[in-house]
């Protein structure tokens, strides 16, 4: 499904922010990326979504490499890959519906298809009840959600999400990863970004960690209760 | 059609629907992003009205200048109507080659109607007239001489020369006048006027051009985030662009609206003076409107100034608007 080949990606000024990353996450795996803040897990999220392109190595999706993809393809690849941002990046103002439809309106769906996407994808996350609410109106978690839905409304096989729980406390984040965990049951590849090791540790599965643009680590993570 | 997973349709195509239903829904979908678009302007209307006021003065300057022109032309060619030769008779001319004269003009093809005045007439109308009166009675004899008028078929200046020319080779012609100069001159402005007001004209649609342009990149740049935000979910900038142009075109159809309204009103205020000129001048001249196809050229032409505006700032600034980071 994804797969990254001895990529590299240094930044004007000599920066290296990855350096000879390779792995592979199977289809219907699900795994999460953790480090410290500047460990280089935005810049591997940007690789994927074709934000940013690999100084070196190739990034490849269902065996097709993204260096391929043109300029005018990107839309079409970032179709296929759900992103949940950190800070959510709702419109403001639209309503929740608007926003969860969005990616669907992109794609050309109307009428009752479009609708009952959008409330399929909101009864995932709980939030059929705020279809008509403004984003501003809601918690940081229900807003969190919010943006969860549309990176699932248009059912993609890949799904990345950066630092999904950074503003929740800790029962929210443990409901954010539960509806990751529903999504990664119906075969979708899920890709987490976090700083949150407890959570990543008690959740059991495999763990990629980053420091210093280096893969030290990527199996499970042994559980420390901090002291 | 997905890229990367081959036989994962996507969008509209993952629903098999027919090609008509697909034409409609593309026809529907624009009609709902124009609709959105008006909303848009809607929600900030003390900017959108001062765009469309910009736009509207812009508009109706050419506007009027067109209409300027054209009342122009209208009097200069009723003008040009008034065309007539005189033929001034030799003295001691006899009075039936005279007559003789008179007939062969009435035959000839190139002319419309022919007056002769006597040297007698002539006498009395100019007593008449110029107020001399009884001092022209102390004359010893009647210095006019007779007189043929003719006015020629072809009123044009050219054609009316050239008659000028063959007439006054008859014989017992004296001299034949046909005031010509002024109305060359009359030409000579009106299409001096016409290129001048095709170069305002020419200025100031490329302001609304400009105008048009500016007030999109001030959208574009108000809504980065939300750009930003639909390029990460997969938006094509076609998609992206499209509600821009739509505002460019509605801009384009309120100037337009506005500057036509503005010309009526014009007209309307200025109809009372004019027909107080033209009673002074006894002209049966009437102030001529804009005419339907001219309603339609002036919205036509302002809405493909608003969509070209809008589609140069929307072809340089969203492609340069890149999602930074997740």
């Amino acid at each position: 499904m994804l797969q990254f080949d001895q990529v590299s990606k240094s930044y004007p000024g000599g920066f290296v922010a990855l350096d000879r990353i390779s792995f592979r996450l199977e289809k219907g795996e699900m795994a999460f990326l953790t480090g410290h803040s500047g460990a280089g897990k935005s810049t591997l999220l940007k690789l994927i979504s074709l934000i940013e392109r690999p100084s070196a190595g190739r990034v490849l999706i269902n065996d097709i490499e993204l260096s391929r993809i043109k300029r005018s393809q990107i839309p079409y690849v970032r179709r296929d890959v759900g992103i949940i941002f950190q800070n959510h990046r709702l419109l403001m103002n639209h309503t929740v519906f608007d926003n969860v439809a969005l990616p669907l309106v992109i794609e050309g769906f109307t009428g009752k298809e479009m609708v009952k996407r959008v409330h399929a994808a909101l009864d995932k996350v709980g939030l059929l009840d705020k279809v008509r609410c403004l984003p501003a109106t809601l918690s940081g978690g229900e807003q969190q959600r919010v943006g969860i839905a549309r990176a699932v409304v248009n059912k993609p096989p890949l799904l990345l999400a950066d630092e999904p729980t950074g503003n929740l406390d800790p029962d929210l984040s443990k409901d954010t990863m539960r509806v990751f965990e529903a999504f990664n049951q119906v075969g979708v590849s899920v890709l987490v970004a976090t700083h949150d090791l407890g959570l990543v540790a008690r959740m059991k599965y495999r763990t990629l960690t980053l420091k210093h643009g280096r893969m030290i680590n990527d199996g499970l993570l042994q559980y420390q209760e901090p002291v | 059609m997905s890229i990367l997973f081959t036989g994962r349709a996507t969008g509209a195509a993952a629903k098999k629907i027919s090609l008509l239903r697909r034409f409609i829904m593309f026809w529907l979908n624009h009609a709902r992003q124009a609709v959105a678009s008006l909303g848009e302007l809607w929600r900030t209307p003390s900017a959108s009205i001062l765009t469309i006021a910009v736009l509207g003065v812009s508009l109706t300057l050419p506007a009027t200048l067109h209409l300027l022109v054209k009342n122009m032309q209208q009097i200069s060619s009723s003008f040009t109507q008034a065309a007539e030769i005189s033929l001034y008779i030799r003295e001691q001319t006899p009075a039936n080659q005279v007559q003789s004269l008179v007939a062969i003009l009435q035959a000839d093809r190139d002319v419309a109607e022919v007056i002769f005045v006597s040297k007698q007439q002539a006498m009395t109308e100019f007593q008449q007239i110029s107020g001399f009166g009884a001092a022209l009675n102390y004359l010893e004899s009647n210095p006019l001489p007779d007189l043929i008028r003719v006015l020629p078929k072809n009123t044009a200046p050219q054609a009316a020369e050239t008659l000028l020319q063959r007439l006054s080779s008859e014989r017992i012609v004296d001299f034949a006048k046909l005031d010509i100069d002024w109305l060359t001159r009359l030409n000579a402005i009106v299409s001096m006027l016409q290129q001048a007001v095709a170069i305002i004209a020419l200025l100031l649609l490329s302001a609304v051009l400009l105008i048009v342009g500016n007030t999109i990149r001030l959208s574009i740049m108000n809504k980065k985030d939300e750009i930003e935000v639909m390029k990460l979910v997969g938006a094509t900038d076609a998609f992206i662009q499209r509600p821009f142009l739509y505002t460019g075109v509605w801009f384009g159809i309120f100037g337009g609206l506005l500057a036509f309204l503005v010309v009526e009103l014009m007209l309307w205020w200025l109809q009372g003076a004019i027909s107080n000129v033209t009673a002074l001048y006894k002209s049966d001249f009437s102030l001529m409107a804009m005419s339907f196809q001219e309603f339609i050229g002036l919205l036509l032409i302002a809405v493909l100034l608003g969509l070209a505006g809008s589609y140069l700032s929307v072809r340089r600034h969203i492609s340069a608007i890149e999602p930074t980071g997740p």
